[in-house]
């Protein structure tokens, strides 16, 4: 029965690991940080793992618990240094079709998001996610009135940050 | 265009770069030990319920109370003060545990963060309260020996004069104070440098109410 619960649980989560990088990447800057968070989320995803019925879709679940273990569970382990900023090396090599500029821009967008606070990143990678605000709201525990609000503070913070 | 609508064109496009971890991987990560807060968060207090705990059983094995009976104190003063210690930790424990199964990954973040700083607050409150208590056993074991009926040596120097009350009240004092620096300097070693980050994201989520 445990074997069972494992399997799945492991299958589960090697189909749908891409969120869980995701948000890695946007709340770590090096590669030892991002396993290290990477490997804190299943942890905990697999502790809660008993407890999900199926009454949601397996992603919708995991994006909840990835974040609060990014943002509350979370505790930074001590080896993690801090090297090259891997998302804007990985970023070079998606964007070449993208025009000189467009490519700058973006390049200056990721740095300006790693500058947001927790709160702000989780509301970028659920907006970034196509998450509805609903969702959203849901998954931060705030209203869906204060969700945008918040939303579209954001949105003016990444401008000043961009257009100093 | 909108500068965060071309970040998710590109942030699409980043799915096929991200790593990929093996079925054995992920397994193996799944069964390493969680260094969650929430796990210090609990071995911190199961640690501050027992040192008190401890700390009410060596003063009972040591018959500490028998020598304050000896002493002249009133016995029924160390049954009373036994009952109000031993109910202050059955409580504080029970809501303790009542809170921390409360708290759930799988929560909205808010609600999350407020499970996990109400019942870190339980144990800071059990903390304050043998604080409290030993605070005031201090002044009454003090007020019995100034106004008692208490007959021993140090209390009738105390009393004939040979050492000045003020001195005994102030070398009290020194203790309270001495007591409650050194547990507000470990507090903050511990509780606030653990909980600072949840703390600041919880008001954060908390500020977008007003």
């Amino acid at each position: 029965m445990n074997k069972d619960l494992e399997h799945n649980f492991v299958t589960h989560l090697e189909q749908n690991q891409n969120i869980v990088h995701k948000v890695c990447r946007i709340y770590t800057s090096d590669q030892d940080s991002h396993n290290d968070l990477f490997q804190e989320i299943t942890i905990q995803l697999w502790k809660a793992y008993p407890k999900f019925r199926g009454e949601a879709k397996f992603s919708t679940w995991m994006y909840r618990v990835a974040l609060n273990t990014a943002i509350t569970l979370y505790r930074k382990s001590k080896r993690s240094v801090k090297t090259s900023d891997y998302d804007l090396l990985s970023f070079k090599i998606s964007s070449e079709e993208y025009d000189y500029e467009d490519e700058q821009r973006l390049a200056l967008m990721y740095k300006a998001v790693k500058q947001l606070n927790d709160i702000e990143k989780a509301l970028v990678f659920l907006y970034l996610e196509d998450k509805s605000y609903r969702e959203i709201s849901e998954t931060m525990g705030i209203s869906e009135v204060n969700a945008r609000v918040k939303m579209n503070r954001v949105k003016t913070k990444l401008k000043k940050i961009l257009n100093p | 265009m909108d500068e965060l609508e071309l970040l998710k064109k590109d942030w699409k496009k980043q799915e096929d770069k991200l790593p990929k971890l093996s079925y054995d991987e992920i397994y193996k990560m799944m069964l390493k030990k969680s260094s969650s807060i929430v796990k210090w968060i609990f071995i911190i207090s199961v640690l501050e319920f027992l040192i008190f705990a401890f700390a009410e059983l060596i003063t009972r094995l040591g018959k500490s109370y028998e020598k304050l009976e000896e002493m002249g104190y009133n016995s029924s003063m160390s049954i009373i003060a036994s009952i109000i210690s031993f109910s202050i930790l059955i409580y504080f424990m029970t809501r303790f545990f009542s809170n921390y199964k409360k708290i759930q990954a799988t929560d909205s973040a808010k609600l999350l963060m407020k499970n996990i700083l109400k019942t870190r607050r339980t144990v800071k409150y059990y903390v304050i309260t043998n604080l409290v208590v030993l605070t005031i056993s201090i002044i009454l074991a003090v007020t019995t020996l100034f106004y008692g009926n208490v007959n021993n040596e140090f209390a009738n120097q105390v009393l004939n004069g040979d050492i000045p009350k003020y001195v005994v009240v102030l070398m009290l004092l020194i203790i309270i104070v001495i007591a409650i620096g050194l547990m507000a300097f470990v507090y903050f070693m511990l509780y606030g440098l653990l909980t600072r980050k949840l703390k600041k994201n919880y008001e954060e989520l908390k500020k977008l109410e007003v």
